[in-house]
């Protein structure tokens, strides 16, 4: 479904920040990619609906590589859900203006389809009491539902999340995790950047682990949490898990 | 100072046909409306193309809009203004230039010159406020759209412009205020609007104090209703978590 073949990637020219990247998700698999602050993680996601180019290599979407000039990357995209750390909700429109936005200017549904569509996601998430709320009016799990629900309007292949919960408060990341969680269980193909390592353990077919821009690891939870290969992600699993059982 | 006050002399007759001194006002006040609001409307249109040139990622389209606002905000308003009525209709090919300058109403080819001057003046300044407005949104919101697969004009039309221009309403109101205000350099080219009224009453009457006293109120009556007809806008398009730039 998505495939890397020898990626690499610079800003500025000078500094490599994705390095020799290749790699496979398959159709439904839900893949968890982590490292440390700075190592590439949200570059690499972005590479894959081309908020950001890329230099070298070819990523490729199903049958269509993203990362050629000829392609039609809005095409691309339509089918690619993302989710931001900060949300990204359009303030002034309402809850279910922000759904119905991409599905009506991009895919030319009818309003009515579009609203049907979305207040059926809204109900998926358990959002459907605030359908005329505006976001500045919901807390940050709820803002982060509402935007997951404006992903999977455009009826995506792929959803890609950068880091979901990390501007949530603790107790409201419970709730954004369990909407992925039946996400995943519904069969999406999801890649999601994430430090929450009980949702990799429960939820991943595999955790990629990043450093400086390489993929140091790449295999199964269980393989990745009892038996990491490398000094750094042993440190990395340290820290993440020390608080855990602090 | 021994001056005596009579504001019997608005309802003077002038001389004229059968008008009072009024009427020159109220005859003023419709074309400094006239030309403010036909000015307006060219600033905000050819101002907020500009403010979106000038922050579309390719180079051209915003070198072309700086270049434009250096020029029409650097250029002295008068001068532009000279430009416009003694220079510009020269280049016309002939029978425009013909029909410009001979077979208009004197007064409807300086009007024309006017609010192009002020229009082209004014959308320089209303460039640089959607420039900042756009500017002041957070990049994930454009990135958010593209990410849905939103092209480049529908990511402006339905995601930065709609929250743009709510947050800077306060500056265009004032740079609204100022078109107005700008409208009276009309009466250096002979266009006959409320300061030029103002100061042919005056000198038909001898009542100067009088004449600008009323014009001074018309100005500031005017200021006050189009501020709180920006203010009743500003809160008709608020919504809560867009917060508007300061004024000015
Ligand atoms: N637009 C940019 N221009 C230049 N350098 C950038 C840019 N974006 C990111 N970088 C740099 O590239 C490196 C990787 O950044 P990236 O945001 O992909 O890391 P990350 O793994 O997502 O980090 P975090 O956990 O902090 O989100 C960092 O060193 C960062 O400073
Ligand atoms: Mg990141």
């Amino acid at each position: 479904m998505i495939r890397f073949s020898q990626v690499n990637k610079w800003y500025d020219r000078e500094h490599h920040v994705l390095k020799h990247i290749s790699l496979e998700v398959k159709a439904g698999e839900v893949v968890v990619v982590c490292g440390p602050s700075g190592s590439g993680k949200s570059t690499l996601i972005r590479t894959i609906n081309q908020l950001e180019p890329v230099e070298e290599g070819e990523i490729w979407i199903g049958d269509v590589q993203v990362n050629n000039p000829r392609t039609n990357i809005n095409r691309v995209r339509e089918n690619v859900g993302f989710v931001f750390q900060h949300f990204n909700l359009y303030p002034h429109l309402s809850v279910l203006e922000n759904i119905t936005l991409a599905p009506m200017q991009v895919k030319k549904l009818s309003r009515a389809a579009a609203e049907e569509r979305a207040i059926a996601l809204l109900i998926k998430v358990g959002l459907a009491h605030k359908k005329d709320a505006y976001p500045a009016n919901l807390s940050g799990g709820q803002q982060q539902r509402v935007a997951i629900a404006r992903g999977l309007a455009m009826e995506p292949k792929v959803m890609l999340f950068d880091e979901p919960t990390s501007a949530l408060d603790p107790e409201m990341i419970g709730e954004v995790l369990k909407v992925m969680q039946d996400l995943a269980e519904s069969g999406m193909t999801m890649m999601v950047v994430t430090h929450e390592m009980g949702f990799a353990r429960e939820v991943a077919d595999r955790v990629l682990f990043l450093d400086h821009g390489e993929i140091l690891e790449d295999t199964t939870p269980e393989a990745f949490f009892t038996n990491p290969q490398h000094d750094r992600a042993r440190q990395f699993l340290k820290q993440v898990l020390a608080p855990m059982h602090g | 100072m021994n001056y005596n006050w009579d504001w019997r002399v608005f309802f003077k007759p002038t001389g004229i046909g059968n008008e009072i001194y009024l009427d020159w006002f109220v005859t003023g006040l419709g074309w400094t409306i006239a030309l403010a609001l036909s000015a307006w409307v060219i600033a905000l249109l050819l101002g907020s193309l500009l403010g979106v040139m000038r922050t579309l990622p390719g180079r051209y389209a915003a070198r072309i809009a700086g270049a434009y606002v250096e020029l029409f905000r650097n250029v002295p308003l008068l001068v532009q203004l000279f430009v416009w009525y003694f220079i510009v209709p020269d280049w016309l090919p002939e029978p425009l230039e013909d029909w410009f300058k001979q077979d208009l109403h004197p007064a409807i080819s300086a009007f024309i010159s006017v609010t192009i001057c002020l229009g082209l003046f004014t959308a320089a300044r209303v460039c640089e406020q959607v420039r900042t407005g756009i500017q002041a949104l957070p990049r994930g919101q454009a990135m958010a759209a593209y990410a849905l697969g939103l092209s480049l004009p529908q990511v402006y039309r339905q995601v930065l412009l709609p929250q743009a221009f709510r947050i800077i309403i306060p500056p265009l109101t004032s740079e609204f205020l100022n078109v107005f205000k700008n409208s009276s350099v009309a009466s250096l080219i002979g266009l006959m609007e409320l300061l030029a009224q103002t100061k042919q009453t005056a000198e038909f009457t001898a009542n100067l104090f009088e004449a600008f006293t009323l014009a001074t109120l018309i100005y500031f009556t005017l200021n006050m209703g189009l501020m709180l007809f920006m203010r009743w806008v500003e809160k008709r398009v608020r919504v809560p978590g867009l917060i508007a730039l300061g004024g000015k």
